[in-house]
């Protein structure tokens, strides 16, 4: 019975797949859309489309004859530009990758039991709250004497307080979302390690190969694709993350990342002005950048695998 | 051929482990304080801070006690095999860490700063009426409005992407290998990235100021990657169960409720901790999809509270923190193991 | 080349003793197999030798020097994993390189050894690919070379054939016995495949649960195990194992009485009557003594021999006869006899031989 079959296949597929779908397209890519025709319209606190115009692109960029494809930066938005590509550059290899890779390392060199005990404090972090989090950090570098850093500065190595908010605020979101990468960077590199058979380390352990030769040898080859999968992943969700650089610097000019521009710009709690189409014009550029990044990584990631056909055939 | 030391051989080994270890601890310990030590200060602060300012002494004093014993411990796990003189030196420790607290730190320990979980108008009380943020609910009503949040967006998440990675693991239809390609393109979409067409799209459906808004928003959150971390579960269970369940007289949707989904708990209790944890936790939704202060949540409480009293009762914001901390840090305490079966999902290369 | 030798080596895991007190010494240049079960502790205590894992207690000596603590890259022990291990980023002959850069051997001398021991093992026109790119026996080839280049006191191998097809296994079992006797490096083979152990070795050591059943030559395994362990694991088809009871000069079976030599008089109690397949046959048509009177129930045939199960008075018994064709249906009655000498008779308690005890039918 072809009709009863092809029934079946359909509400199947609608109880399967539907809800999943109905949401993705509702939350991810009909925004998508919308941001795309707000970006080109004036749309500001009333939430209304006057006119179709390029004027939220015209404060991003403006035409000049000397520059590179015929456009120039403006002041704020190249400042934003650089802010991000230092903020994700630093963040990215500093704590992401490297000491992400380190702790990975360290944990896994240890007993099981110890190995977990130090992963599970370095996800604390990322476990606790975002406002908690943003809250602790503002505690730890509160200019004055109270706070933990000066208190550490203060009395163990004798230094004069500092103001971290005010004369280093780059190194202060760096070090506040690293905390949090690095412990992805851990968790993944961990399984990764893991699953390396255990006959290679004994092997190579048997050849005469030490801890160094053998982390450089079979551990590091094997972390390749780990790496660049965070490498990818880590880019695009730090490029696109604000919560705590608002939670613990609010809108301070000197940290105004790409994401932090079009936040405040429109949502932040309380000094959000409602410049939607301008909001919605950065976004449109960290769309086209993820845009390009996904291209990568379909040609990066294992199609073949992941499209293996199912072996069932009946619905 | 010459003859081995052997006896030389085994006192580097000797030494070189020891050392080694002793290195690995040591920069593992130095590397995490920084990161635990905050979180101890706040619990601190929480318990011990009176109104007027933050007293360091209090914290010290209870690292002077805490960190020899630590040290110790690690010392007898470290040289000692026994697993029997392993548990009596911990139970020592304790009881000695415990008794060196209470004489140091005994006297200026109070649950006072707690007393915004009975007082239902304390903010209020301490700053007077106009506050920041507005009028405060009691604690518990933004209690019970996070947890719905949480639970709701948990349920509905475990749900959608239970259902969507059992399909794509096991059902051939047309558009399958579009649709896997389209969600792996998806997933580069973080909704952080969307807030603002999200807050456009939220406000034209009439969701603006409901909790409804946050509770999809937050289903959303990481969808893609969940669906692909169930499809990576669902492809681990064997294909045969399924096939004998199917010869035994079963359909597909009772094999699966039946005989697949038992084995895949695992991967369900997994994304449910981290969902759960996700809505518990979340700041940039609730706030972006509200206009004024049309619901509370423990973040915007937390966020408020914070920005209203600080300076003035440090205790009282440390220990808001410390009860908001307290739920999501328990049940990752409580089912960690779960979550260290999740590897890179089903994108693995 | 090295003497080995383990004394009262355990490896008590926490939550279970793999290996039990165990002592054995080889000599140099011996092939040794260990043999026994899957689980009983045999690629622990070959993981032991390597320096991988570290005995709870007892000492492991080379030379006579106790080397327990000793890292394993300082032992100059060559292994082959049941899974060869094979480095999968480095090509064959990076794979083979690799121990020798621990050794500072220089790069040219290196390269000769390794090309050198490439066309020992056959594998010199493979050097290239790498190791995804090979077979089974191939890798295991790969994986040997790499265990022998740097010149090992000890080589190690982990069940290296249980990986490679019934043929392959034929001709890998000669080429490393061929190659272990060229170099006459110390060696020992772990293996559940009694015939590996049996073809290979110079020694067996059979193990069971963690402990040493017996230690001996394939043949002295085969025509005296110490336990009944030893007695059914070796020989295919399996041994026949008859409950029994000894008293003096007579070993009852159910009502069935048997004429028992090498016992004393006092001797009594429960025991077990161990008759291999292929010591039992028909009773020759007149024969002197009467032989115990059987009825065919099943048989199969395996090949050049027939294996019969038969009803006896002494019990349900497997035999082998050496015909291709089944001669007997079931349902055929014949008698049935052993020689004295053939038989094996174990304490029932301790499972151990009872030596020069023998039953006669």
């Amino acid at each position: 019975m072809p009709s009863s079959a092809s029934a079946r296949q359909a509400s199947n597929a609608l109880i399967f797949l539907g809800p999943a779908i109905i949401l993705l397209f509702a939350l991810l890519v009909v925004p998508i859309v919308v941001d795309l025709v707000v970006a080109f319209t004036d749309m500001a606190q009333t939430v209304t489309i006057g006119e179709f115009t390029t004027r939220q692109f015209n404060k991003l960029v403006r035409p000049s004859d000397d520059a590179w494809f015929g456009f120039e930066l403006r002041g704020s938005f190249y400042r934003a530009l650089s802010l991000t590509a230092i903020y994700v550059f630093c963040t990215l290899t500093i704590f992401n990758i490297t000491f992400g890779l380190i702790l990975a390392l360290t944990t896994t060199a240890l007993s099981d039991r110890l190995g977990a005990f130090f992963r599970a404090v370095w996800l604390l972090p990322r476990m606790s709250p975002s406002v908690v989090y943003g809250l602790l950090w503002i505690w730890v570098v509160d200019p004055t004497e109270r706070g933990l850093l000066n208190q550490v500065l203060i009395n163990v190595f004798g230094l004069e307080p500092i103001n971290m908010m005010l004369d280093h605020p780059m190194v202060l979101i760096v070090m506040a979302n690293g905390f949090i990468g690095a412990s992805i960077g851990m968790l993944i590199l961990t399984s990764a390690i893991r699953s390396i058979p255990k006959h290679l380390f004994h092997a190579a352990r048997a050849d005469g190969a030490g801890p160094m030769a053998i982390t450089w040898h079979i551990v590091l080859p094997a972390l390749r694709w780990p790496l660049s999968y965070i490498t990818v992943f880590q880019t695009l969700s730090l490029l696109v993350s604000f919560e705590y650089i608002f939670l613990i610097m609010g809108a301070s000019r000197s940290t105004m990342t790409m994401a932090m521009l079009a936040y405040t710009k429109t949502l932040a709690p309380d000094i959000g002005s409602g410049q939607y189409a301008y909001g919605a014009a950065i976004t449109l550029i960290l769309i086209v950048i993820g845009m390009a990044t996904a291209m990568f990584m379909w040609r990066m990631s294992n199609m073949k695998a992941l499209l293996a056909k199912p072996k069932i055939e009946v619905q | 051929m010459t003859a081995i030391d052997w006896n030389r051989l085994a006192t580097r080994a000797r030494r070189g482990r020891r050392v080694r270890s002793g290195l690995l601890l040591a920069f593992l310990t130095l590397v995490s304080l920084p990161v635990i030590l905050p979180f101890f200060w706040v619990v601190v602060i929480s318990v011990s801070a009176r109104t007027g300012g933050v007293e360091a002494a209090v914290l010290w004093k209870a690292c002077a006690v805490l960190v020899p014993c630590v040290l110790a411990y690690a010392g007898v796990h470290t040289f000692i095999a026994s697993v029997r003189a392993r548990i009596i030196a911990g139970l020592l420790l304790g009881g000695l860490c415990l008794i060196g607290l209470y004489v140091l730190i005994g006297a200026d320990l109070h649950l006072n700063n707690y007393r915004f979980l009975v007082n239902p108008n304390l903010i209020e009380d301490i700053r007077g009426a106009a506050t920041i943020g507005g009028q405060f609910p009691w604690v518990w009503e933004a209690f019970g409005n996070s947890l719905l949040v949480a639970i709701t967006s948990m349920t509905l998440k475990v749900i959608v992407a239970t259902l969507a990675g059992y399909y794509l693991s096991r059902f051939a239809f047309r558009g399958r290998s579009f649709f896997l390609q389209s969600l792996l393109l998806l997933e580069v979409f973080h909704p952080w990235m969307l807030t603002i067409p999200i807050f456009l799209v939220i406000f034209w459906v009439g969701l603006l100021n409901t909790l409804s808004g946050p509770i999809l928003v937050l289903t959303v959150i990481d969808l893609p990657f969940y669906i692909f971390i169930m499809k990576g579960f669902f492809d681990a269970v064997p294909w045969d169960i399924e096939m004998s369940a199917m010869t035994d007289g079963a359909t597909r949707r009772q094999a699966f409720r039946h005989v697949v989904l038992p084995q895949v708990r695992g991967g369900i209790i997994a994304i449910s901790v981290l969902g759960f944890i996700k809505g518990w936790e979340e700041y940039v939704f609730v706030t972006a999809l509200r206009t004024g202060n049309s619901y509370w949540v423990m973040s915007t409480y937390l966020y408020y509270v914070a920005e209203d009293v600080m300076g003035v009762d440090y205790g009282l914001v440390a220990a808001v923190s410390v009860f908001y901390m307290l739920p999501s840090l328990l049940l990752y305490l409580f089912l960690q193991k779960y979550l260290t079966q999740l590897t890179l999902g089903g994108v693995k290369g | 080349m090295a003497r080995v030798d383990l004394q009262n080596v355990t490896k008590d895991w926490g939550t279970a003793v793999a290996v039990d007190d165990i002592s054995l010494d080889l000599k140099d240049g011996e092939f040794v197999a260990v043999l026994g079960p899957s689980g009983c502790g045999k690629s622990t205590t070959l993981f032991m030798l390597a320096g991988i894992y570290a005995p709870s207690s007892g000492d492991i000596r080379f030379d006579g020097a106790r080397v327990n603590d000793v890292e394993a890259r300082d032992r100059n022990v060559g292994i082959v994993f049941q899974s060869y291990a094979l480095y999968p980023n480095m090509t064959v002959l990076q794979n083979i390189l690799f121990p020798l850069r621990f050794k500072k051997v220089p790069r040219t001398d290196a390269e000769r050894e390794a090309r050198e021991i490439a066309r020992l093992v056959q594998i010199e026109n493979l050097l290239d690919r790498r190791p995804g790119q090979l077979s089974g026996g191939q890798q295991q080839r790969v994986a040997l070379a790499r265990a022998l280049v740097k010149k090992p006191n000890l080589l190690l191998l982990d069940e290296p054939l249980s990986n490679l097809d019934a043929t392959l296994r034929l001709s890998m079992r000669a080429e490393i016995r061929r190659i272990q006797r060229e170099l006459g490096v110390t060696t020992i083979l772990v293996t559940h495949d009694q015939i590996e152990a049996t073809t290979m070795a110079d020694r067996i050591i059979c193990m069971n649960a963690g402990r040493v059943e017996q230690i001996g030559t394939p043949t002295d395994l085969y025509r005296a195990p110490e336990t009944t362990f030893v007695a059914a694991f070796i020989g295919s088809p399996p041994i026949n194992l008859i409950d029994a009871r000894l008293a003096g000069d007579t070993l009852e079976i159910g009502d069935k009485r048997l004429r028992a030599t090498g016992a004393g008089a006092d001797h009594g109690g429960p025991v077990k009557l161990g008759l291999r397949p292929e010591h039992i046959r028909e009773a020759e048509a007149g024969s002197a003594t009467a032989g115990l009177a059987a009825t065919i129930t099943a048989s199969e045939p395996m090949g050049r021999e027939t294996l019969y199960t038969a009803d006896t008075p002494i019990g349900s018994l497997h035999f082998l006869e050496a015909t291709s064709m089944p001669r007997l249906a079931p349902g055929a009655k014949l008698s049935l006899t052993f020689d004295g000498d053939d038989s094996l008779v174990f304490d029932a308690a301790t499972t151990r031989l009872m030596h020069g005890v023998c039953a006669h039918v």
